[in-house]
């Protein structure tokens, strides 16, 4: 049974370390669900989520170990799905040409919690915010009407800890952004 | 952030003084001042800006030109293994650079510490295909312990100085610098300091290890009644040669060095037992799974040595001391790891480890030893067949050289038999390529040593097959002068793979039997002097005349052909499924 793991790397922001872990997964012939990069609140400070699947926490705590190892990657956590509150952003394209069926927008905001972020003059923009489970269940309901194109972002996620993210940090002077 | 003391120690030239320092200065200047006193390197288009510097700083730094840049990278790799510092490889672009990249791949796998510098094409033909363009960061990548693009002259000192710092501290590696041509041949826009101390944030390994783990390990020790130490590579990188004897001494425990370990212990001290692994010895690997506690110390369970995980030391107590906590449990689960450098660990647990010896558990490996040496030993060394055994040949050049010269070997056969024959009297004496087994390593390597350490004899043993990999840098150790002594330990085939082909593969002999050039003329065509000797009453004079000489010399002896090495674990096996004969 494989298990999701999401991996938060915080890096030192340089250029090419994108690839440098990105080969560490590679190498294992690991495939990456989902990857997303940003800077944090604090300068200089990169912050990579990434999400696997692996049946071995014993290989994803090995791979864990792998990234830590890069020169330039401050810390690296794993977790599992209970530990972390994550999201993704899905953007839905969907075709409203005239005498179609009109959308509810009413139910698509109270019932689905999502919303029409641009109007087209025959289609929409609708984004919805949630888990994988969650875009997914709108996505089996918003293709009674023409998708026209469907993406979503990869997760993002925050662990339940009361920790802030200077603690994870080696010890130094990290300036707030 | 710490604090980053910046100096400059040589006295500036008079004309550097009225302006900044070009991109190529600053290199030479930060060489000279990380203490650099020599480069192996070859020049080409877009290094030619640094090489125009060098020519100004010959006088304090040695360049040694080597004639494929492969050898500069092996060259840098002897150097390194000698001098415990970061060898200095120097290159061009493209193809200068891609040639590089085996000795960077086994200077990674072998946690040898190297700066290379490489040319790069101008910024603003970077991604265009350009004449000797090609991404060696990108393809470096998986290989170095850290790379970096300098694009900006003013970048150069602290670049090159963390360089530095990465490549030699914690477990040691590969480090590589790619430079434009315009960030060599622009000026600095600020006074040229270089910073004498650096701090890298994310990288700040562990070398006092914590003092609960120390104990941890000292319980499991204490308690043991079978206890066998694993010495790997850590030992010598950290300089714990000298703490390993007193630890090994005050507990008692027989001591197996592994390949890269090699001559970290004396091979006559008593509590010596070989070294396991494939073609390790007998009872170093039986053993293995016999003992109660195995403490592996600044080595990483190489899957030469462990042979299957699922059947390896599964009886034993693990404690692992090894400075890269990426090692801790990635192949043997650890009880007790100790992150920290091999010296420092074994400075805390000396005073924590009681006083012991363990006579009926050392003749265990008597035991062994005793099989061993009837059933292998014997028929290597006092060989009565025509031709000469190289198991002979490295026995008679152990004792003619006190086991005190630096054998430098290439791999293969001869690489197995030197080690296992070669009775390593001091530490640093055995170079050789082990986790990346590069055929062409020695011959450039052991001119490296020899540059890195000028007061030993350094022996280069090499088979007939890897000697002709890199054998254009004959031309670099006769430019040198240097009494690079050679030995090619010649059976006319490549003879570990016909070894295997004969074992494993139906005696099916697949292309590994090679028509060899007159290797003393090419030497000769060097410039320099060899000879060959095929008879055994003539081995003992052949290797006076080899060590006798002042200058480099080549002695190629013709060994037999179809000879196999023994004791073997085969690949993938467990470790007590030992092959004799």
């Amino acid at each position: 049974m494989k298990t999701t793991y999401t991996l938060s790397i915080f890096t030192s922001n340089t250029i090419g370390l994108l690839n440098r872990i990105t080969i560490i997964f590679t190498r294992r012939r690991l495939n990456i669900e989902s990857l997303t990069v940003c800077e944090t609140e604090r300068v200089g400070v990169s912050r990579f989520t990434i999400v696997i699947r692996h049946d071995s926490r014993e290989a994803v705590e090995k791979l864990v170990r792998q990234i830590r190892k890069v020169v330039d990657v401050l810390a690296v956590f794993g977790y599992l799905d209970h530990e972390i509150v994550f999201n993704e952003i899905a953007l839905f394209k969907i075709a409203t040409p005239l005498g179609g069926t009109p959308l509810n927008i009413k139910e698509i905001n109270l019932d689905w919690n999502a919303k029409v972020v641009h109007w087209g003059l025959d289609y929409v923009v609708i984004e919805k915010n949630g888990t994988e489970q969650e875009i997914s269940e709108f996505y089996e309901y918003i293709k009674n009407w023409e998708i026209l194109e469907y993406l979503k972002s990869g997760r993002v996620a925050v662990g339940k800890t009361e920790k802030g993210l200077v603690e994870y940090l080696p010890e130094g002077n990290w300036e707030v952004v | 952030m710490a604090a980053q003391t910046q100096t400059m120690t040589s006295e500036p030239k008079a004309k550097e003084t009225e302006q900044f320092l070009t991109g190529a200065q600053a290199i030479m200047q930060s060489l000279v001042e990380q203490g650099v006193d020599t480069i192996f390197g070859y020049p080409g288009g877009a290094i030619m800006p640094t090489y125009d510097a060098l020519y100004d700083y010959q006088d304090r730094l040695k360049h040694i030109l080597v004639r494929h840049e492969q050898g500069a990278g092996h060259a840098a790799q002897g150097y390194a293994r000698m001098t415990n510092r970061a060898g200095v490889a120097m290159v061009t672009s493209g193809p200068g650079a891609t040639n590089l990249m085996t000795p960077i791949a086994d200077a990674m796998l072998d946690s040898t510490p190297l700066v290379c510098i490489v040319g790069q094409v101008k910024g603003n033909l970077l991604g265009t295909d350009a004449f000797q363009e090609c991404d060696i960061i990108g393809i470096s990548m998986p290989i170095t312990k850290w790379n970096y693009q300098v694009v900006d002259a003013d970048e150069i000192p602290e670049v090159i100085a963390k360089a530095f710092h990465i490549a030699e501290a914690g477990r040691p590696g590969p480090v590589l610098i790619d430079i434009t041509r315009t960030a060599q041949t622009d000026k600095m826009t600020k006074p040229f300091h270089y910073p004498k101390e650096v701090d890298v944030i994310s990288y700040r390994p562990r070398t006092v290890p914590k003092q609960e783990h120390v104990e941890a390990a000292a319980k499991l020790i204490n308690a043991a009644k079978k206890p066998y130490i694993l010495a790997g590579h850590g030992v010598l990188l950290a300089n714990a040669q000298d703490e390993l004897k007193e630890f090994i001494e005050k507990a008692g425990i027989p001591v197996a060095t592994t390949l890269l370990g090699m001559s970290a212990v004396d091979a006559d001290h008593p509590l010596y037992v070989g070294w396991p692994g494939m073609h390790g010895n007998y009872g170093a690997n039986v053993l293995t799974n016999e003992c109660d506690v195995l403490i592996a110390i600044g080595m990483r369970f190489d899957d030469r040595i462990t042979g299957d995980l699922g059947t390896y030391a599964k009886q034993a107590k693990v404690v692992h001391i090894e400075i890269d906590p990426a090692e801790i449990n990635k192949n043997v689960f650890a009880d007790a790891p100790v992150v920290g450098d091999a010296k420092e660990a074994l400075k805390a647990l000396i005073p924590l480890v009681k006083q012991n010896s363990y006579p009926e558990w050392r003749a265990e490996f008597a035991k062994y030893d005793a099989i061993e040496y009837e059933k292998i030993t014997k028929k290597d060394i006092f060989h009565e067949g025509d031709q000469i055994k190289m198991g002979e040949a490295v026995v008679m050049l152990s004792e003619k050289t006190k086991g005190e010269a630096v054998t430098v070997t290439d791999v293969g056969q001869h690489q197995m038999i030197s080690n296992r024959y070669y009775r390593f009297k001091k530490p640093f004496s055995s170079v050789t390529s082990g986790g990346a087994g590069t055929m062409g390593f020695a011959l450039p390597a052991a001119f490296g040593a020899k540059v890195g350490a000028p007061d030993r004899e350094v022996v280069a043993i090499i088979g007939d097959g890897g000697f002709q990999m890199t054998l254009q840098e004959l031309g670099t150790i006769a430019q040198s002068g240097l009494p690079v002594k050679i030995i090619i330990l010649n059976n006319n085939f490549l003879g570990m793979v016909r070894q295997w082909q004969q074992l494993f593969f139906d005696r099916r002999y697949s292309f590994v039997e090679l028509q060899n050039p007159d290797f003393i003329t090419i030497a000769k065509g060097f410039g320099i002097a060899g000879h060959t000797v095929s008879d055994r009453t003539q081995l003992s004079e052949s290797l006076d005349t080899l060590l006798n000489s002042d200058k480099p010399y080549l002695l190629e002896i013709i060994c037999e052909k179809e000879e196999n090495v023994f004791p073997m674990v085969p690949a993938g096996t467990c470790v007590t499924n030992v092959i004799l004969e």
